[in-house]
């Protein structure tokens, strides 16, 4: 599903060159659950950023789905994202003018996918995240760990093959924390592609792979 | 199935901006009622001077498009509402002989003459005319006839009244073969005229009571040398006409080089002129008003729009992240300000609407609502609303997702 190959992305800060990815390799298949760990500024965020072709590298290859995503414009982009890719976020970003199921059904609005009944769907998603009697509540109604259930909800609307979740625990207490883990948990048993970026030790358990990042280069990658 | 899909994503897309437009209602209300206002300005404006073409084009056809006034006295003294009896019976009879007239109305008015029938009074002013003059201003009658050439030629004391005459003095009775006292001189009416509303001078044109030149002039007043005022038709060239009347009475008076006119001369071209003159600087400066108001009010929206877009960089950056591309934003945003002014000019022309009537029951202000207005106000507020929220959409369309999301 995802193959990058040397992937180097580096910013010009001014005159100085800002090297974050060194050449990562990294190779992911359907159905896996994967932790990228690494402390802040070890360059997770951005490659998290390029594999969900939010951001492009400034060199190498990234296969996705078989497609060079390089040569891509905006709108393939978009539709590949679209298409493929759930995003859920550390701030859960969800707007604040629309309840609990219109934040759900946001993908929907720019898809080409044709899901059928898609209300029907959110409404059984957030059903079974166990906030049935939320749906019509606004975002500022709700706790940080059902907000991120909504956004988790939001990401699984479109039917994705990848859930790209970037500290998706970072604003909630431990407690809450294992909950949402545990989500993604039942997620990957229902055959999603799980990727969890995070600077957390505690989540590596929740994976079946670790890949640890450290100064913009894989340092460990290991199968549990 | 595709066509379903687009058109609910379509209902889903106009659902949530109309949510996003509820969420800053503070904002998008300010905004709004600046476009409201300019839109009703810009309604108000054109309506009124619709409406102040149309009663001078009224005007014109009532006066007879070939047709010249000249009344006694200059264009000063008549400013100064100063009467100056400077129009001679003889002028008449040279001014009929001038190239293409073909019909001629003398007329003298008496003013503020006392009518009495039965315990009611009125003080109004008679019209001495010659027999043609209903047939001259195209008056019909509700009732009744003119008087005739034998009542003109035997100063007969008979008269026709006005609408508003007949109100005052008559109203629910039959006048005709009723005797009214007009001044000292007891008077058989013999018709009544339809009525015609204000003249473009102002006078009700209703008010008046018209009786034969030579019972006016010689039963009512003492006047055998001069006229108030002489109505012609011409069928050669209005301006010509005009001009050959000018030199035949500037000969007749004696006037030389470059003494001023002691009379003065209107064609109902002057009075369609007049009316331009006052639509076009009403238009001139209400019409810049209404624009500076449209102006600001879209630098209004403009502004909150950008304010709006930092605050909602977020908002941009998951639905980028989903799969919006930057032609949704921009689309979506474009949308938003659109709808503002549209749901704006909407209102104003609804307002409008209120006004006008207002206006037109209360000051008597003639206003001409037409699909016109409609079209044009729609066009300016969609316009606003396109230039003021191009560039904070362009803004927003630019935001990457990963600047938008970082925290």
């Amino acid at each position: 599903m995802i193959d990058l190959k040397n992937i180097k992305k580096s910013y010009f800060v001014g005159e100085r060159e800002l090297t974050i990815l060194k050449g990562i390799d990294l190779k992911i298949s359907k159905g896996e659950f994967v932790v990228l760990m690494g402390v802040s500024g070890s360059g997770k965020t951005t490659l998290m950023n390029i594999v969900g072709l939010l951001d492009k590298q400034t060199e190498g290859d990234y296969l996705f789905e078989n497609t060079e995503v390089s040569v891509l414009n905006d709108e393939n982009l978009a539709d590949m994202r679209n298409r493929y890719i759930g995003f859920v976020f550390q701030q859960f970003f969800l707007l604040p003018y629309l309840d609990a199921i219109e934040n759900v059904l946001i993908p929907i609005v720019y898809s080409k996918k044709g899901i059928k009944h898609p209300r029907e769907k959110a409404r059984a998603l957030l059903t079974k995240f166990g906030l049935e009697h939320r749906i019509h509540n606004k975002p500022s109604q709700l706790s940080g760990g059902e907000q991120q259930r909504v956004a988790i909800a939001r990401a699984l609307v479109n039917d994705p093959e990848l859930i790209l979740a970037d500290e998706p625990t970072g604003a909630l207490d431990s407690k809450t924390s294992g909950e949402i883990m545990d989500l993604f948990q039942m997620l990957n048993n229902e055959g999603k592609t799980i990727i969890v970026v995070t600077h957390d030790p505690k989540l590596a358990a929740f994976g079946k792979r670790l890949v640890r990042i450290e100064d913009g280069a894989i340092s460990e990658d290991i199968t549990t | 199935m595709a066509l379903f899909q687009k058109i609910s994503q379509l209902r889903e897309f106009v659902e949530e901006v109309i949510k996003i437009l509820y969420y800053y209602r503070g904002r998008v209300i300010f905004s709004f009622s600046g476009v409201t206002l300019g839109i009703l300005s810009i309604c108000i404006i054109i309506t009124t001077i619709d409406g102040a073409n149309k009663k001078a084009q009224e005007i014109f056809e009532a006066l007879g498009p070939d047709s010249i006034m000249v009344f006694g006295g200059g264009e000063k003294q008549r400013a100064a509402r100063v009467r100056v009896n400077t129009l001679k019976v003889e002028d008449a009879e040279l001014l009929g002989r001038v190239e293409g007239i073909y019909d001629l109305m003398q007329t003298y008015s008496a003013r503020n003459i006392t009518m009495r029938y039965k315990d009611r009074n009125w003080q109004t002013q008679v019209v001495g005319s010659t027999t043609n003059y209903f047939d001259s201003l195209a008056w019909k009658f509700q009732t009744g006839t003119p008087y005739t050439a034998e009542d003109y030629e035997k100063s007969e004391a008979v008269c026709v009244i006005g609408a508003k005459v007949y109100d005052e003095l008559f109203k629910g009775e039959d006048p005709l073969g009723k005797t009214m006292i007009v001044g000292k001189l007891p008077t058989r009416v013999v018709g009544v005229l339809e009525e015609r509303g204000g003249s473009a001078g102002g006078h009700n044109m209703d008010d008046r009571v018209i009786m034969p030149l030579t019972t006016v002039t010689s039963r009512i007043v003492n006047e055998k040398r001069y006229l108030s005022a002489v109505r012609l038709r011409t069928n050669r060239d209005l301006d010509r006409t005009i001009e050959d009347i000018r030199a035949t009475l500037r000969e007749s008076h004696g006037l030389k080089g470059n003494l001023d006119d002691d009379f003065t001369l209107r064609s109902s071209k002057d009075i369609l002129a007049f009316v331009t003159v006052i639509s076009g600087s009403l238009l001139l400066f209400l019409g810049t008003a209404a624009i500076v108001a449209l102006i600001v009010s879209g630098f209004v929206l403009a502004n909150l729009f950008y304010l709006t877009i930092q605050e909602r960089k977020k908002d941009i950056g998951i639905r980028r992240a989903y799969g919006a591309t930057r032609k949704g934003i921009l689309l979506s945003f474009l949308f938003e300000s659109i709808l503002i002014t549209f749901i704006g000019g909407v209102a104003g022309i609804l307002l409008s609407v209120i006004l006008g009537s207002t206006f037109e029951k209360l000051f008597d202000i003639p206003m001409m609502f037409s699909f016109k207005v409609v079209i044009f106000a729609l066009l300016f507020s969609f316009l606003t609303g396109i230039l003021s929220g191009l560039k904070p959409a362009l803004t927003a369309s630019r935001i990457e997702p990963i600047e938008a999301i970082r925290e």
